[in-house]
């Protein structure tokens, strides 16, 4: 069991999302998460279905979609080590804006989303150093999605 | 009164004859056509920079300003990947092989790849602007060892139109790892999705300070891709963009491609950021 | 050249004519065409604007008798000596299908050989920036080289200045210092000659001169000095580069904007602007196509375009474009300003805009940083209280 929660200690510690966090903060994130492994093909939650989980790409490569009549699912990003998914869970309704699949081999970080909002409640400075972090991966992607919107390449269509 | 003189022998104006030898589709709207100059001495002595462009004229219809896409080591066919866009690419693209054209050349700034002896690269292509970096790409595999880890990042609005796929393998065969992510796909694309920003953000850097960094694409696309790779330690002086505007004469002397104090044809288009940055986000400059 | 001052008569101004004629020149010069100073073929100097001076002010022009015969009492009108150097349309290329393909040539005609007479300070001034623009790059124009090397120049000291003028502003003038073959300085009964070349000095070999006079060296730097004192507008250029570049996004761009027409008249009448563009002209038969060079205007619409749009898509970038180019960036493209400060750009503007005017209300006003754009006046904190 200790070994186990060490090594997801240590997992939290490595991605992009735990930088600048303190011993103590990752410990009290390892304590509300759990390892997740899962192979090609696999979805991970789906568009409108009501999701706790907050998900950390440790490993591996997820595909998000968005079904649409007539067009079926959709993709329109992939994400992978150190990104987040299914922020609606710690911020939303948790209801899920897209699809999730598996494309390669995974390792997620699974966080309940009802234990981090209590935890922001109750640890005010982690809770801080969580939301920063959450708002950064997602000014990232807002920034991503415009570029998207832009439709830059649309030149090379004659 | 003097007798006429002869043309000056370097008249900037005078276009060689130069023959198609292969003109291919690429992707939709672009394809690529392979020019040899009809004169020995000419093809032997003509040579170019990766990065440079030619002017390829059609008689009657004008002329257009093309990046060389070929392999710089590779002398005797003058390879330029081309998108359709108006009345002299049209033609161009019609012409059939053997068909007699005129070129001058080549002109503009070069991607420094002398100055990537010994240090990590990072290219990041959008769209067609990886044809300008192609014989960034044949030149780094020809010389790869004087090179540490050498990456590629290809951008596309979606996988029809990621240009030279059909190389990729090679390339990464010869030691570059080449990653590619496209704006839009259907669920059949198993691969990356996601801005060129995004991958870049994920690449491992050993040595970012030190890492030299070339992009070329939509202008927006290179301005985040710098702002990205400032975010992640390269430095300013460091990282080389390709600019874009209508050139008319490619010798500095008609005013059309003027961007600030900038003439593109021959203070660029290949920029180091830091000369341009101050200029890069004033609107409609 | 320190060679003594020679004096002409005024009768021998027919013979200068007449002698560069008969050496196989072009003789051009001011003369009157559809009620304005233009430059056009002398053949003496009856065809110069004798008796007749301008008056200048923003987007105004008009001619006027003198109570004398004078005949250089005027200053500079629309033309500017480009139109014989770079000219407005000339062949730059050719293509020929043969039955091994295309065949491109260059054209091999000598070009005429001007002798420019009646040349102002600030004309020479904006022929040495020409001369950078076309012959001081990595690609040197055949066509300016050609006729530059060949121009046989007869300057003129000004006598007088238009209320357009700020050559002095610009250090390019009014006095004619080097850059010619001959100066003038016209007098009551004729012309002070000074020799600027060995050219020159063998042109007034073959002329009815004598040395100059002590009285009439006077009488020409007072005429001089005239020119000097009638000049009243000013252009302060301290730090314009800077000033310019740093304020690219100033509220004035906008204003301007709602004056300016975009008619391009100032790039037609600025004797420094080159602009231009190459099309093709072909024969009826397809097979001979010539490449001409036509000048062309950074306020065409389409001048400056990406992917088939527009990048200057309005007149306030446009305007932006060409009064940057010429008094800034100019300085990093060419080592100097591109402006001579002779004022033509604002005698011709129709709405007669002034870009002495538009420099110093960028000066006057405190720069909008684009950090912390204010409401133009107002601080934060008065527009919320």
């Amino acid at each position: 069991m200790t070994s186990d929660s060490d090594s997801l200690l240590k997992l939290i510690a490595e991605t992009r999302f735990a930088e600048d966090m303190s011993i103590g903060q990752l410990e009290c994130l390892s304590r509300v998460s759990r390892l997740c492994m899962l192979s090609p093909g696999t979805i991970l939650f789906r568009e409108g279905d009501i999701e706790d989980n907050v998900f950390v790409i440790s490993t591996g490569h997820i595909r998000l979609s968005m079904n649409v009549p007539g067009r079926g699912g959709v993709p329109f990003l992939t994400t992978g080590p150190g990104e987040l998914v299914g922020w609606s869970g710690l911020l939303g309704d948790g209801r899920m804006t897209a699809t999730a699949t598996v494309t390669e081999e995974t390792t997620l970080i699974a966080m309940s989303g009802q234990k981090l909002r209590d935890l922001c409640s109750s640890e005010q400075d982690l809770g801080y150093v969580l939301l920063k972090r959450v708002a950064q991966v997602l000014s990232q992607r807002l920034l991503s999605t415009r570029l998207q919107l832009l439709d830059l390449f649309a030149e090379c269509r004659t | 009164m003097k007798p006429a003189a002869t043309a000056h022998p370097h008249n900037p104006w005078l276009a060689h004859s130069v023959r198609i030898t292969r003109t291919a589709p690429a992707t939709p709207g672009v394809f690529t056509c392979d020019l040899t100059f009809d004169d020995a001495a000419v093809r032997k002595e003509y040579s170019y920079r990766p990065g440079q462009f030619n002017m390829l004229y059609l008689p009657g219809l004008g002329e257009i300003a093309i990046s060389i896409s070929g392999d710089p080591d590779l002398r005797d066919v003058v390879s330029h990947t081309i998108r359709e866009a108006g009345n002299v690419t049209n033609a161009l693209a019609q012409l059939p092989t053997d068909s007699s054209i005129g070129m001058r050349g080549p002109f503009g700034s070069h991607w420094p790849v002398e100055d990537c002896v010994g240090r990590d690269v990072v290219l990041v292509a959008g769209g067609i602007g990886l044809a300008p970096l192609r014989p960034v790409v044949c030149h780094l595999l020809t010389h790869r060892d004087a090179f540490k880890d050498v990456t590629l990042i290809v951008g596309s609005r979606e996988p029809s139109g990621l240009l030279y796929s059909a190389e990729y393998e090679d390339w990464r065969a010869g030691g570059i790892d080449v990653q590619v992510t496209v704006d839009r796909a259907d669920s059949l694309w198993h691969g990356k999705i996601g801005m060129v920003t995004n991958v870049l953000d994920r690449i491992p850097l050993r040595d970012a300070k030190h890492t030299i960094l070339m992009t070329c694409g939509p202008e927006v696309m290179m301005w985040y891709t710098v702002q990205m790779a400032l975010g992640r330690g390269l430095s300013a002086e460091s990282l080389y963009v390709s600019l874009e505007r209508n050139m008319n004469c490619a010798i500095g002397l008609c005013g059309h491609c003027q961007f600030g104090p900038e003439f593109l044809c021959k203070d660029g288009p290949i920029f180091c950021y830091d000369q341009v940055a101050s200029i890069l986000k004033i609107d409609d400059l | 050249m320190s060679l003594p001052v020679l004096f002409i008569a005024r009768s021998e101004l027919d013979q200068l004519i007449r002698t560069l004629a008969d050496d196989g020149y072009q003789v051009v010069g001011p003369t009157i065409d559809q009620e304005a100073i233009v430059y056009g073929d002398i053949a003496s100097a009856e065809d110069l604007p004798v008796g007749w001076t301008d008056i200048q002010e923003p987007g105004k022009y008009r001619l006027e008798r003198r109570n004398d015969e004078a005949c250089f009492g005027y200053v500079v009108g629309p033309h500017s000596w480009k139109k014989y150097l770079f000219p407005p349309v000339t062949l730059v290329a050719s293509a020929d299908r043969t039955k091994t393909g295309w065949q491109m040539s260059t054209p091999e005609a000598e070009p005429p050989r001007y002798a420019f007479l009646g040349v102002r300070a600030c004309e020479l001034a904006a022929m040495k920036i020409q001369d950078k623009v076309f012959l001081g790059g990595p690609f040197v124009d055949p066509t300016y080289q050609r006729r530059r090397s060949a121009a046989f120049i007869i300057a003129v000291n000004c006598t007088q200045a238009a209320a357009t003028c700020f050559c002095t502003s610009m250090n390019t003038g009014p006095r004619c210092n080097a850059g010619f073959d001959l100066a003038l300085t016209e007098i009551a009964d004729g012309f002070l000659m000074e020799i600027g070349s060995e050219a020159g000095q063998a042109l007034a070999a073959r002329l009815t001169t004598a040395p100059a006079t002590s009285e009439q060296l006077d009488r020409g730097t007072s005429a001089r000095q005239q020119a000097v004192d009638q000049i009243t507008k000013q252009m302060d250029t301290t730090g314009i580069r800077d000033l310019l570049m740093n304020n690219l996004r100033h509220p004035q761009w906008e204003d301007v904007a709602n004056r300016c027409l975009s008619c391009t008249n100032c790039t037609m009448v600025c004797p420094t602007c080159f602009c231009s563009s190459v099309n093709e002209v072909p024969d009826l038969t397809g097979d001979h196509i010539d490449r001409e060079r036509s000048w062309d205007s950074c306020f065409n619409i389409d001048f400056s375009y990406m992917n088939g749009s527009p990048t200057r898509n309005s007149i306030q970038s446009r305007y932006r474009q060409w009064m940057t180019h010429k008094l800034a960036t100019w300085q990093d493209q060419f080592g100097s300003s591109g402006c001579v400060g002779c004022g033509r750009c604002i005698t011709w503007c129709p709405v007669g805009i002034d870009l002495t005017q538009e420099v110093a209300a960028i000066r006057s006003s405190p720069s909008i940083s684009p950090a912390t754009e204010q409401v133009a006046g107002k601080s934060l904190e008065e527009t919320e209280s």
